[in-house]
């Protein structure tokens, strides 16, 4: 140690002068970084293209079916937010959270950037050249009827293309596949009213009765329903829309509602046919085939079969009396079961005598163009792809937007079917359970960079084309649009007829211009025409007048006896439809995965929620891992005890699990799809979703859940912070 | 022995610090005060040839013929490749010369000339030049190159920029408080351009 003077005291001294001397002479430094970033500008642009100024271009959202149009914010070339399009009238200028996630599908890191090759385990990258080639190979070594397309729903022009590519290799093959689709109420609107999917008027409705039917949540198209709704709630002469809500399990359209009640799951036909019986019993006037077929529906069998009280019968039935015009609406839960066919011709028949057709539930326009009309999906499709696939019937496949291999249940055995097809190919956007599968991986272009129009199932004014343009260059120079695909595959079949189209966006905008006379634009010229229509987003189209059959009749109606019980299974599974996750389409979205769930808040992970009776007589309380195990399979997943279901059901929510499909998906969760068990409607022949009879048993372990609401939950905890009162203090018909 | 490191240090910092608060005066507003060092582009643009004098052999070219967002938007913007093509082009005089040929080779490529940027302020800052540039030239009326050279320094004199001043908060603030000096007694002392969020939004 060295012999010092300079002490501790002295040392402090010049560490504090020095310090102040730095600090105040920092006022007059600059931390401006000279020569360190880049500044790069265009190459070439257009005159309204200014830099940290953001311009507006209108799409169409592709993150579900229901087709609403949305407008990008772009800056510097680059899509940085979604709004909704003013003028699309489907949503009217707002958006759901579905939507906003969009971005993160255009943006994500795991979407697929080159044309894979199987060789082995690994895929290997190749040039689009070699893909389209080996394609061309592979499909024309096979017979035609050998070759099957597999894809989601479809409209457009993609699809005319499609169609046109199955006629050059003479294949009809062509499976349209759904895992969550409105396909046994399509059937049973179409017996009933004439039309698969009429245009529903909530707006116009005094009161509604939903069996299920999730139409602020997750079905068909949410973002118009809730404003059709908020009308129904805001009327502008007089009375306030009353919304009755009657599921198993609580959607968030139930939790809106004034009144919600539970039923016996697979009863609600029962239910619709013993309010015809009460309504003709008040003196209603119904036909005098359908009073005889829902005679012996008398309140007390009615209340017996389905758990709803008589009182609540009578009261729901005074209501609708009282109230007109109203709406019935029949929706997932109605349909999940065997005889899922009979309870939506029930319900139908329901608003048939309640003199609805044509005030609420009204002919949608028709689509003047069938090769771009939507082909909406379901689940039969499947099978029938599935049945051939055993059977060595196909040699060549090809799948677009539908993931099989996630959402099909494991008694379909489909990935051993699969691998009965020698040549697999698939356009994907990531790496999912079904790319995974395939022979030839094909990147497409993301929603926000691509060309097409389309035409969503559900229309909701008139008829309209909605245009996709690209908000954007693409992200990856590896990727190609399915139109792009698809006119190149048409390009080796029948070249005279598409070698003048140099791609797809010069055969979108040829068809269009061609058509532009129907389109309004018989007095623009075909830039005027073409530019405005881009700037829109939406192009009406007219079409002709639809008939909507208000017949009530009841033939056919052979609405069956409510369950037996199985003690080996005691539970019903309802697997549930969320907005955000829906069949697992858009599971790798972690802005999705992160917004909480409404009814539970949980985030990032499945559940299985369970009513306080059932959880207390297995001595189960939240938080608890428990297997779910059906005749078809079983899962593990954490309880969450909520009182918004029957007691004898739990419902484990759809889209968790995968096994693939990219970093913010795979893990994550458990998926319901692969226990349902075969279980079929007796007349579509499509799987019945909510016929799953399972059993619970404790796995040993427990969590904490990872949800919004905080421990205590919607759970008061004893302290009276919200009231509530017993539902039979409140006369629902002589308060509003 | 240790007290004369004492006093050293003591009086080195406070003529450093006495000193640094000279920067803070306001400084005559077309002179070099703080030159940032040199910063090499990609083509040694020459400003001089094109924004300069006549007498110099300069084509006295407007600010804001290239830099053309300046009235417009929060940057001034470094032009597109389109708009060096719109001219050059045309002119075969020097269209054989290496830095043009280099023009061109970006220009067929459709690649953008990967430019370094010299007068970068940090993040936290929010610095708009629409706001600057509508005073000084539309409402003001003063020449384009004397605007533009408050704070970027008699870029016709150069080749490629070079920063000329220091832009940091003081100085910026020193421009601000000239006709709103803000002292002890102010009442107003967040206004107009001295309010903190102006700028650190």
């Amino acid at each position: 140690m060295i012999e010092n003077s300079f002490n501790r005291r002295g040392f402090l001294k010049v560490l504090g002068w020095g310090g102040a001397t730095v600090a105040l002479s920092g006022c007059g430094n600059t931390s401006v970084e000279d020569g360190k970033e880049f500044v790069t500008s265009y190459v070439q642009t257009a005159d309204y293209i200014i830099p940290s100024i953001g311009t507006y271009f209108n799409s169409t959202c592709a993150q579900c079916n229901a087709g609403c149009g949305i407008m990008g914010r772009v800056r510097e070339g680059r899509v940085l937010k979604l709004e909704g399009n003013p003028k699309s009238p489907i949503n009217n200028g707002k958006m759901c959270g579905l939507g906003q996630a969009g971005v993160q599908a255009h943006y994500n890191p795991d979407r697929i950037r080159e044309p894979l090759l199987r060789n082995g385990d690994k895929g290997e990258a190749i040039t689009w050249e070699k893909a389209l080639a080996l394609i061309n190979e592979k499909v024309g070594g096979v017979k035609a009827e050998n070759v099957a397309f597999l894809t989601g729903g479809v409209s457009g022009h993609v699809k005319a293309l499609l169609k046109n590519y199955l006629d050059a290799l003479g294949s009809g093959h062509h499976y349209v596949y759904e895992a969550v689709a409105p396909s046994v109420v399509r059937v049973a609107n179409k017996k009933a009213y004439g039309v698969e999917m009429p245009r529903l008027r909530l707006d116009k409705a005094k009161v509604i009765v939903s069996f299920g039917a999730d139409f602020l949540g997750a079905w068909i198209s949410p973002v118009h329903f809730s404003q059709q709704y908020a009308r129904f709630r805001k009327a502008d002469k007089g009375e306030r829309g009353v919304l009755v809500q009657v599921e198993s399990k609580m959607t968030l359209t139930g939790a809106n509602a004034d009144r919600w009640l539970a039923i016996r799951p697979g009863t609600e036909g029962i239910l619709a046919l013993g309010l015809i019986n009460a309504l003709a019993a008040a003196g209603r006037s119904v036909p005098g085939d359908v009073v005889a077929a829902v005679k012996e529906y008398t309140v007390d069998r009615v209340s017996k079969d389905t758990g709803v009280s008589a009182e609540h019968i009578g009261k729901l039935a005074a209501l609708l009396k009282e109230r007109s015009p109203s709406l019935i609406i029949a929706g997932s839960a109605v349909e999940g079961y065997a005889h899922g066919s009979q309870n939506a011709t029930a319900i139908a028949l329901l608003n048939q005598v309640l003199g609805n057709v044509g005030k609420t539930v009204e002919a949608p326009s028709s689509v003047p163009f069938p090769q771009m009309a939507p082909t909406p999906g379901n689940r039969f499709a499947l099978q029938a792809l599935n049945d051939n696939m055993a059977q060595d019937k196909v040699k060549v496949l090809f799948s677009y937007g539908a993931n099989p291999v996630f959402t099909a249940p494991a008694s379909m055995k489909l990935k051993e079917n699969l691998k009965k097809v020698p040549f697999k190919v698939a356009f994907a956007h990531y790496m999912d359970e079904t790319a995974v599968e395939a022979d030839l991986v094909l990147p497409l272009n993301s929603a926000l960079e691509d060309w097409a129009t389309a035409m969503p199932e559900y229309i909701a004014e008139g008829a309209q084309l909605s245009i996709q343009q690209p908000l954007m260059e693409k992200l990856y120079p590896g990727t190609l649009g399915m139109g792009d695909i698809l006119l190149a595959l048409l390009k080796q079949r029948r070249p005279d007829e598409y070698k003048g189209y140099e791609d797809f966006y010069s055969y979108l905008r040829s068809a269009m211009v061609s058509i532009k006379g129907v389109l309004g634009g018989a007095n623009e010229d075909d830039d005027t025409f073409w530019d405005t229509a881009l700037s829109r987003g939406v192009v009406k189209l007219v079409g002709a007048p639809v008939n909507i059959s208000s017949n009530a009749s009841a033939k056919g109606l052979v609405v069956p006896a409510p369950f037996v019980e199985d003690s080996a299974y005691p539970l019903h599974l309802i697997p549930a439809v969320s907005a955000s996750m829906r069949d697992g389409r858009n599971a790798n979205e972690p802005w999705l995965q992160e917004s909480p769930d409404p009814l539970t808040t949980i985030v990032w992970d499945s559940w299985v929620e369970m009513h306080p009776k059932t959880a207390a007589k297995l001595g189960i309380v939240e938080g608890d891992i428990v297997e779910v195990a059906s005749k078809s399979g079983a899962i593990k997943a954490q309880v969450y005890v909520f009182t918004g279901i029957h007691p004898d059901v739990i419902s484990v929510p759809l889209g968790y699990g995968h096994e693939a499909m990219g970093r913010y998906a795979k893990g994550v969760g458990v998926n319901a799809f692969k226990i349902l068990d075969p279980i079929f409607d007796k007349e579509t022949g499509e799987l019945a979703m909510h016929e799953t009879r399972v059993k619970v048993t404790k796995a040993g372990q427990r969590v904490v859940i990872v949800k919004d609401e905080g421990p205590a939950g919607g759970n008061q905890m004893g302290r009276k912070i919200a009231v509530r009162m017993s539902s039979s203090k409140v006369n629902l018909s002589e308060e509003v | 022995m240790y007290y004369f490191l004492r006093l050293s240090v003591l009086l080195v910092g406070l003529i450093v610090s006495a000193g640094s608060y000279a920067v803070n005066e306001v400084q005559p507003l077309t002179t070099a005060d703080d030159l940032g060092p040199k910063v090499e582009q990609p083509i040694e643009f020459p400003h001089d040839r094109h924004a300069g004098d006549a007498a110099k052999g300069g084509m006295q070219i407007n600010c804001m013929y290239c830099h053309t967002y300046a009235r417009r938007s929060m940057v001034a913007g470094i032009p597109p490749l389109q708009k060096c093509i719109g001219c050059h082009q045309s002119i075969e005089s020097v269209r054989e010369t290496p830095r043009i040929k280099k023009l061109f080779e970006y220009w067929e490529a459709k690649k953008a000339v990967p430019w370094k940027k010299v007068h970068d302020l940090p993040d936290f800052v929010r610095f708009n030049h629409e706001r600057h540039i509508q005073r000084f030239v539309f409402a003001q009326n003063k020449p384009v190159q004397e605007a533009c050279g408050y704070c970027h320094g008699d870029v016709k004199t150069m080749t490629v920029a070079r920063r000329q001043k220091p832009l940091s908060m003081g100085w910026c603030v020193s421009c601000h408080q000239k006709d709103h000096p803000v002292d002890a007694t102010s009442t107003k002392t967040t206004h107009g351009p001295n309010d903190c969020w102006q700028c650190h939004k």
